[in-house]
């Protein structure tokens, strides 16, 4: 579905991200951990179309999107969210879904309807509100949500405009532990149709919803494995020791 | 005791009725003044659209104002175009160059885009200052006002004219009204609002961003048709970045984002020109002044100010309710 070719991105003569290929099958929930420094920022960007590529090609469901902005990239079904919240501040939950619900339904053109009038845009609303648990407090300004809801409705936007591949980045950065394990269950709910690519420092949470994870280090692809096999891996513990490798003893 | 949203259509139509009273019973003076203010105030609310809801403060306003007003003198006088038709022309025009100008300065913020903007707009003002098949700084002269006399009006009646712009300036007001309610006006504030977030929604900025300033483009040359009827003359002041600096005080003094306060600002501002200049050729001191209290005071403008006392009110009259609640 998504495909990482040969990506190569040098900042001065820093490889930041060296020759990085990854493969993810339609369906799949791929992680990609790594230690701080290690490039997973980078390499997301890379994919999102934030950064522009040194070398290397990015595929989505078999096409070249490479040469596409990020905007053209989430047109052509790459959601993503932010590791920092990155809200429209002012606005209701229900009025921020309903601007991503109607981008990618490609209804930002039409101006001669309200949105909350199209059945299409309020129905898709109204399941993504149920999918991130926010159906409550649909008109609650997003200043005044906690900051779980938050994190909740910043995954929420991503998936109003139902992605192929959905990107999150950091998911349940800050969160609570409490907030976390809710984060867990809300991403392990959403079917298998929604391809999903995770940047995430919470162990568990990777292990408990990965399919594959991949391991960064100093800008390349070290490991690759089910969450099993990379929590047996010499290797990749190695490289956490110090960070999570008593926890796992 | 109102609503927010009700306060503003209240005040929309307290205006318009103020105006239709102050056009019948003013005196010849008043009544070009009242001209002056709406023309002004469909200026200020496409500049409001743009720069208040879209975030694309632009300081060459002006420039669209201008472009609408010469091209309507040119078809009009030059090609002996009907009134209607030349409208249309200059409209559609302004709402190209305005997409133009959108689309070149899509991926421009802040201090630069204002730069920009200026820049375009001087362009404009020398290219029609230098031309003399336009009249350079003479200008141009007889130009005609829209025919109604088939349904029995006479716009050359100052009362009649007065009240043609009350009409179309309310409907410029419910027409942006309207518009910011749909998908297009929604993604439009959403963009002003978080820019990076819409387009990793996939939301084109140069296609959004373009397609807003055609809007306002066409609006603000609607008004410069007005105002080349209005006058019969126009002259390259139109154009001038003087004049764009005005319509945008005027906007952040009546209420940025808020749609019926710059017409409010309008109001207010062009009656103290008239007061003041009374005394004082500086009357643009004085309105500086005043802007400069503006912005102190919390720099939201003459409709923010409305809005807190309106809650203020709202909240005296609802506490009684709190403590039965309680």
């Amino acid at each position: 579905m998504l495909e990482a070719q040969n990506l190569m991105k040098s900042f001065g003569a820093l490889h930041v991200t060296n020759n990085v290929s990854v493969s993810i099958k339609q369906g799949e929930r791929r992680a990609i951990i790594g230690p701080n420094g290690a490039g997973k920022t980078t390499f997301f960007n890379l994919l999102t179309g934030e950064l522009p590529l040194d070398e290397g090609r990015v595929l989505l469901g078999g096409q070249d999107i490479t040469k596409l902005k990020p905007d053209g990239r989430a047109r052509r079904g790459l959601g993503r969210s932010f590791q920092k919240n990155n809200l429209f501040d002012g606005l209701t939950v229900q009025e921020s879904l309903t601007l991503a619900a109607v981008t990618a339904l490609g209804k930002s053109g039409i101006f001669w309807r309200d949105p909350a009038n199209d059945d299409e845009v309020v129905q898709r609303v109204k399941t993504t509100a149920q999918q991130i648990k926010l159906e409550q407090v649909l008109n609650t300004v997003t200043d005044n949500l906690s900051y779980g809801q938050r994190r909740q409705l910043e995954v929420g936007i991503a998936l109003a405009s139902r992605p192929k591949v959905l990107l999150l980045d950091e998911p349940t950065s800050g969160m609570s532990p409490e907030d976390t394990g809710g984060m867990l269950e809300l991403l392990k709910n959403l079917t298998g149709e929604v391809t999903m690519l995770i940047i995430e420092h919470d162990m568990d949470l990777v292990y408990n919803l990965a399919d594959q994870v991949s391991v960064l280090n100093y800008g390349q692809i070290i490991f690759e494995g089910t969450p099993e096999e990379t929590r047996a891996s010499e290797e990749v513990r190695r490289i956490y020791i110090g960070e999570w490798g008593e926890d796992d003893a | 005791m109102i609503k927010q949203e009700t306060l503003r259509t209240f005040l929309a139509v307290l205006l318009v009725i103020i105006a239709v009273i102050y056009a019948v019973n003013a005196g010849y003076f008043g009544k070009e003044i009242l001209a002056e203010i709406l023309l002004f105030a469909i200026l200020a609310m496409s500049l409001d659209f743009l720069a208040g809801f879209g975030g694309m403060v632009s300081l060459g306003h002006a420039a669209l104002y201008g472009t609408g007003a010469y091209f309507y003198a040119v078809l009009t006088v030059n090609y002996g175009w009907n009134a209607p038709s030349a409208m249309a022309a200059a409209i559609f025009f302004c709402g190209i160059a305005g997409w133009i100008v959108g689309a070149a300065t899509a991926r421009v913020r802040g201090i630069f885009f204002i730069m920009a903007t200026l820049a375009f707009g001087q362009m404009a003002y020398v290219y029609v200052f230098e031309n003399r098949a336009l009249g350079g700084d003479d200008g141009m002269s007889g130009i005609p006002r829209l025919d109604l006399s088939l349904v029995g009006i006479d716009l050359v009646d100052p009362t009649n004219f007065d009240i043609f712009l009350i009409v179309v300036a309310a409907f410029v007001f419910i027409f942006l009204m309207w518009l910011l309610k749909s998908g297009f006006g929604r993604t439009l504030v959403g963009l002003h609002r978080n820019e990076m977030r819409m387009r990793a929604l996939g939301l084109s900025l140069l296609l959004h961003k373009a397609a807003a300033f055609a809007i306002a483009g066409g609006i603000a040359g609607l008004a410069g048709t007005l105002a080349a009827q209005h006058a019969m003359f126009v002259s390259p002041d139109y154009l001038d970045w003087k004049l764009s600096g005005l319509v945008l005080i005027i906007v952040i003094l009546g209420g940025l984002g808020s749609l019926i306060g710059p017409v409010l600002g309008a109001a207010v501002v062009i009656i103290l020109k008239h007061q003041i200049s009374a005394y004082t050729e500086h009357w643009a001191f004085f309105i500086g002044v005043f802007l400069i209290i503006a912005v102190l005071a919390g720099g939201h403008g003459l409709y923010d100010l409305l809005v807190k006392l309106n809650k203020r009110a709202r909240r005296k009259a609802t506490k009684p309710e709190e403590v039965v609640d309680a």
